[in-house]
């Protein structure tokens, strides 16, 4: 590719992240375009993408465009920001496609500076196959997991994850289902529900599986907290949940995680972003029910 | 958030809205008030684990929303909340409902690590509100009467609520419906517990639904309807219908109904379809004078 078109390309790209930090959804065609690039880098990253501090994680945004926009007004624009995102960009929100439209064209902008894990709500059928292509995990200098849902039984080294085929829709059952299903819980050991969904793993096992891959912390996110994070296992664990007022209605803060050069972290908690053109769902109509 | 209401209506009807921000309506003698309020902070939530003995509660619970009728004159008071629905839920302590998913499901991890989480992960309650007399304490002292626990007895009866008297022929003075709880069971189908109240000049009526959808494998509408017609009679009377239909999704398909998800998004559409596995109508004779 000649110097010109590469220029070219991304002059049309950043017309393209403007129209969309406006809201303002893309052509069916230049989505397309935007897919093909996303997944020709998407396909080099590992499932355990390494990512260098200083990033900001963050957690579900649910298709609450106005609230990444906020996100980005406090955690600072990508590139000036690198950023690492733990999946669950789509469904509940009034912007699934607008939300994951911008985190691709952002992605394939800016590859190096920004990662988009898959969570348990990317699956074919909101985005066709783009999603199979995103990492399961992320692992910032070494010492912080990040992922969508939490830990398995079939895993206990990271490399183990490395050797996954991920390039698939999420099987019903399995350790790729467990990486974006599970919950951290206050009893030990694998707990087995039965709606099927993950396990819920508690402290000793978070504690076997950090020690095992020399890590600090798990970061993740699939679970709603009013504060916006919430300390589990002690400090082995945290979720962040980056969608004030989930569904416009929860009442609940939202939050980011910095990690700085030095490795040390920082949470900024935020409000709902004030909104235009989405119906007020405090606002209830009378209606003569029996 | 306040929705219109004709002035006009309001004093010909001889009521009068809450003011200083609290929702309701003053009305023949009865105090109707609501609230919607954000989710539980993870520290009350963990207080409600404690009090309830459990560390599994729905996603979202709106615990300090509520809906309070009161005959003022009495102290009567109905009133609906999260935590009391919650109690009748741990009290009823359904089987946990199998989702397909789980069938598949095979034990990965060691079997000494394995907690089995055999709750009713479906929050399904006989909740069918709470009632209680709040005794006016100064009015106490001046009569000498000692502190007492008045129980209200709701008997069984065989009148039916006239649906006809609550056509839409009288404006709504006062609307709203409340969330007490919701959880999505993991992406698996919906519990939802929801009070909705509309007052008219001559009477009040609520109706208390939980629904339950678990995809694929069940649907559960308990439904309680309360209706007071306001007359000259100083102690009113309360007629209280409840309706517990269930149906699981191989028997709608075998009646040749559509089976998908999708198809029973709104409860209110399906009643119909779904077969009552309990009715129950009752009466309460609000007290005089205390």
């Amino acid at each position: 590719m000649g110097m010109n078109s590469f220029s070219e390309s991304n002059l049309d790209l950043d017309e393209q992240i403007s129209q969309l930090m406006e809201c303002k959804p893309l052509s069916e065609q230049q989505v397309r375009g935007l897919c093909e690039k996303a997944k020709e880098i998407l396909m080099d990253e590992s499932n355990v993408q390494p990512v260098k501090s200083p990033v900001t994680i963050c957690g579900d945004i649910h298709g609450q465009f106005h609230d990444l926009a906020e996100l980005f007004r406090i955690g600072g624009k990508c590139p000036d920001t690198n950023y690492l995102f733990m999946g669950d960009y789509v469904d509940r929100g009034y912007y699934s496609v607008e939300t994951v439209t911008l985190l691709v064209a952002l992605k394939v902008r800016y590859p190096q500076r920004i990662t988009i894990l898959r969570g348990n709500h990317e699956s074919r059928q909101t985005f066709t196959d783009l999603f199979d292509y995103f990492p399961l995990t992320a692992l910032v200098e070494s010492e912080i997991f990040c992922l969508h849902g939490g830990l398995s039984p079939s895993i206990e080294t990271l490399d183990s994850i490395r050797n996954f085929d991920r390039v698939q829709e999420v099987p019903h059952e399995g350790p790729m289902c467990d990486l974006l299903w599970s919950d951290p819980d206050d009893r030990c050991g694998w707990g087995i529900s039965p709606r099927g969904a993950g396990y819920t793993f508690g402290q000793d096992i978070s504690e076997q599986f950090n020690h095992t891959n020399s890590l600090k912390l798990i970061a993740r996110a699939h679970q709603l907290v009013m504060d916006g994070f919430n300390w589990a296992h002690e400090q082995k664990v945290v979720t962040i949940f980056s969608a004030p007022n989930y569904c416009y209605r929860c009442g609940n803060m939202a939050s980011i995680l910095e990690v700085d050069d030095c490795k040390s972290h920082t949470f900024i908690q935020f409000e709902p972003a004030p909104r235009r053109g989405e119906p007020d769902v405090t606002r209830r109509t009378p209606d003569y029910f029996l | 958030m306040e929705v219109e209401v004709d002035d006009n209506d309001l004093k010909a009807a001889g009521a009068e809205l809450l003011t200083e921000g609290r929702r309701g309506i003053r009305i023949h003698g009865w105090e109707v008030h609501s609230r919607n309020c954000s989710i539980l902070t993870s520290s009350t939530l963990e207080l409600w684990g404690e009090k309830l003995q459990t560390s599994h509660l729905p996603e979202m619970i709106f615990g300090d929303s509520c809906l309070v009728l009161k005959h003022i004159k009495s102290g009567t008071k109905i009133h609906f909340n999260a935590f009391d629905a919650l109690l009748g839920w741990k009290q009823e302590a359904l089987p946990p409902v199998e989702v397909p998913a789980a069938e598949k499901w095979k034990f990965r991890s060691k079997p000494s690590q394995q907690v089995i989480l055999d709750y009713d992960y479906t929050f399904t309650t006989p909740y069918r509100g709470s009632e209680t007399i709040e005794i006016d304490a100064t009015k106490h002292e001046r009569e000498g009467v000692s502190e007492e626990t008045y129980n209200l007895q709701w008997e069984d009866c065989k009148e039916k609520i006239d649906v006809a008297t609550l056509a839409p022929k009288e404006p709504i003075l006062f609307y709203d419906e409340v969330i007490l709880y919701e959880d999505e069971l993991a992406d698996n189908g919906v519990s939802l517990l929801t009070v909705k109240v509309r007052v008219m000049p001559s009477s009040w009526f609520l109706l208390l639904r939980f629904w339950l959808r678990v995809d694929g494998v069940l649907m559960r509408i308990r439904d309680t309807r309360m209706h007071c017609i306001f007359g000259d009679n100083a102690n009113p009377t309360i007629l209280r219908e409840s309706c517990w239909r269930e149906s699981t999704f191989q028997s709608l398909s075998a009646k040749g109904y559509p089976s998908d998800s999708a198809a029973y998004a709104d409860p209110s559409t399906i009643n119909e379809r779904l077969p009552i596995v309990m009715h129950k109508s009752e009466v309460l004779k609000v007290p005089g004078n205390f």
